[in-house]
């Protein structure tokens, strides 16, 4: 019996070493950042790096008094919620179509997929090309239709929208890749059973193929919402927030905020609000969507 | 669905058909046009009308870029910083997965739950202190500095720990009773059991890293540690370069991806199929 304990302690101290990097990195780059920026957060000036005092809540009550970061919080709002629906539903259109017998099915997933693993960089350029008001080739393609073009991107109306659909080009095929093995891991005998029962494909659609994808829906829903609230490539790289601010995402206005200003405390307070931000609407969206989820 | 129960009339294949055709088309056409583009010359550029084939092939765009910026090193630093952290991942998720998987020790629940927990710390949020840490320890523009932020991941040892935990144990415990110590059971029982799995994962991170733009935007200030990403961008920002030039620099930024996903492609779409079940 000895020899049995002796043999899971040294099983025990085996593992702890072996974990000891595990336990460094993520204590070194998870854990204490977070813990550190809370702290910061509750200071004036420069935590850290340089002059600072202590100041309560300062930080979090100018925050959330200010226009601009209002408005930058319900342009985020806008821009993740825009982009993760847009990408869902298109998605989801294509997977219901990949899905069944398609010719060369392999081949189209592969293109429509491929946006997803360029660099955001590319994208940028690509569309920023495809869009520029002078030189750019959809003006000119309208033209030849005789409609009028827009600065796309320069333009205070268009520029959000313009912004989701190029994130949504990016985005889609990875949803459609992961709808489409969800589809088709749906039992075939439930289709059977509603064909026999006289439903048509679109009510088996509806009826049966959609509720069962509520699991992968929710965890779509939340993977893109937790990645486009804190975007700052797609601000950053396609309008730098302009034109007049209509597209400073929050993330943008951290960033200013800290490696601009260099105005350390306040912009910590701001990342630390957007964390909740994310973790309220990651709650919801698993209340809400959560409860649709059966395990037939 | 299965074939018997489809029955599709020649109008639903029309539209079905035209879908799919425009979704290619659109998916296609802005690389289509970045290629155009990098092979344009400036007269081709502002003529006024859209050119999609160019007058000729102005392949001295690819030399010209080379001259104005240091592409070369920054080809190099990005398959540094993405090759050495798909390295460190290669090592240490599927290390730390097995200690999840398959040995027993007090506190394991609580800290497996720990390092899950990692996954709902958004790096946007984490970024401030440390980009403070980073400048600390002295590893702003340094290769250290770019890569071990990134060097494990909650998510890798997950899918790690699902691929270990069906081995089975009878093997591990003959590898023991032999002698064979915990380290050399990992590497000569477990690794070459999940070689695909391990495929895998260097093939996504490998792929993701490369794409990093955030993190050594912040931290490289030098021009010669600048991965492609950033490379890029700034030197567009320094110097005012026409979309032709720029384009040029895409498709250089681009190609590694594209001949990654050439040859991997139906494995890298099981594997983010396979990925995204949970």
């Amino acid at each position: 019996m000895l020899s049995l304990n002796n043999w899971r302690t040294r099983q025990a101290l085996i593992a702890y070493g072996l974990l000891l990097p595990a336990i460094a990195y993520f204590a070194t780059y998870f854990f204490y950042p977070i813990v550190v920026e809370l702290w910061a957060s509750f200071y004036r000036g420069a935590p850290l790096i340089g002059e600072a005092r202590f100041a309560g809540f300062d930080n979090y009550v100018q925050a959330i008094t200010d226009e601009r970061v209002r408005r930058a919080l319900w342009i985020t709002l806008v821009y993740a919620v825009g982009t993760t629906a847009c990408t869902l539903v298109v998605a989801l259109g294509l997977a219901a179509i990949l899905a069944g017998p398609v010719r060369a099915n392999n081949m189209i997933r592969a293109i429509i997929f491929f946006p997803y693993i360029i660099s955001f960089v590319i994208v940028a350029l690509m569309w920023k090309s495809l869009l520029d008001p002078y030189t750019g080739i959809l003006n000119s393609i309208l033209f030849m239709f005789g409609l009028e073009g827009q600065n796309w991107l320069g333009t205070p109306q268009t520029a959000l929208p313009t912004m989701i659909a190029i994130t949504v080009w990016k985005d889609v095929g990875y949803a459609m890749l992961i709808y489409v093995a969800a589809i088709q891991g749906v039992p075939q005998t439930l289709y059977e059973a509603a064909s026999l029962d006289g439903a048509t494909r679109r009510q088996a659609f509806f009826s049966i193929t959609l509720p069962l994808l509520a699991p992968t829906t929710l965890f779509l829903a939340v993977i893109s919402m937790i990645s486009h609230l804190q975007d700052l490539s797609a601000p950053y790289l396609l309008t730098n927030g302009g034109p007049a601010n209509a597209t400073r995402l929050f993330s943008l206005h951290v960033y200013e905020a800290a490696f601009v200003e260099l105005n350390i405390g306040y912009a910590s307070a701001l990342s630390f609000l957007m964390f909740i931000v994310i973790l309220a609407i990651t709650f919801i969206q698993f209340r809400f969507l959560g409860r649709k989820v059966s395990y037939a | 669905m299965s074939a018997a129960l489809y029955h599709r009339s020649l109008l639903e294949s029309i539209v079905i058909y035209t879908v799919l055709g425009v979704a290619v088309l659109l998916a296609i056409f802005p690389f289509l046009y970045m290629l155009s583009l990098s092979l344009q010359s400036d007269a081709d550029l502002f003529s006024g009308v859209p050119v999609i084939i160019p007058s000729q092939l102005q392949f001295s765009n690819y030399i010209d870029i080379w001259e104005r910026a240091p592409f070369a090193r920054f080809v190099l630093n990005s398959f540094i910083i993405a090759g050495g952290i798909t390295a460190l991942h290669l090592i240490f998720d599927p290390l730390i997965g097995y200690v999840f998987a398959k040995m027993q020790f007090p506190g394991k629940g609580a800290m497996f739950a720990a390092v899950l927990s990692t996954l709902m710390l958004p790096f946007f949020i984490r970024m401030i202190p440390l980009y403070i840490l980073t400048a600390e320890m002295g590893w702003l523009n340094t290769y250290q500095g770019l890569i071990m932020p990134f060097a494990m991941s909650a998510y890798g040892i997950f899918l790690m720990r699902q691929f270990i935990l069906p081995i089975p144990d009878e093997l591990i415990e003959a590898a023991r009773i032999d002698g064979a110590g915990e380290l050399r059971i990992f590497f000569t029982v477990i690794l070459p059991q999940i070689r695909p799995a391990l495929a895998t994962l260097g093939l996504l991170t490998f792929v993701f890293q490369f794409n990093e733009f955030l993190w050594p935007l912040i931290v490289v200030s030098t021009t010669e540690m600048r991965p492609i990403t950033t490379g890029l961008t700034l030197f567009n920002q320094e110097f005012f370069t026409a979309w032709n030039l720029t384009a040029t620099g895409g498709v250089l930024l681009f190609l590694p991806s594209f001949v990654l996903f050439l040859f991997t492609q139906r494995y890298f779409i099981r594997s983010v199929m396979m990925s995204g079940m949970k």
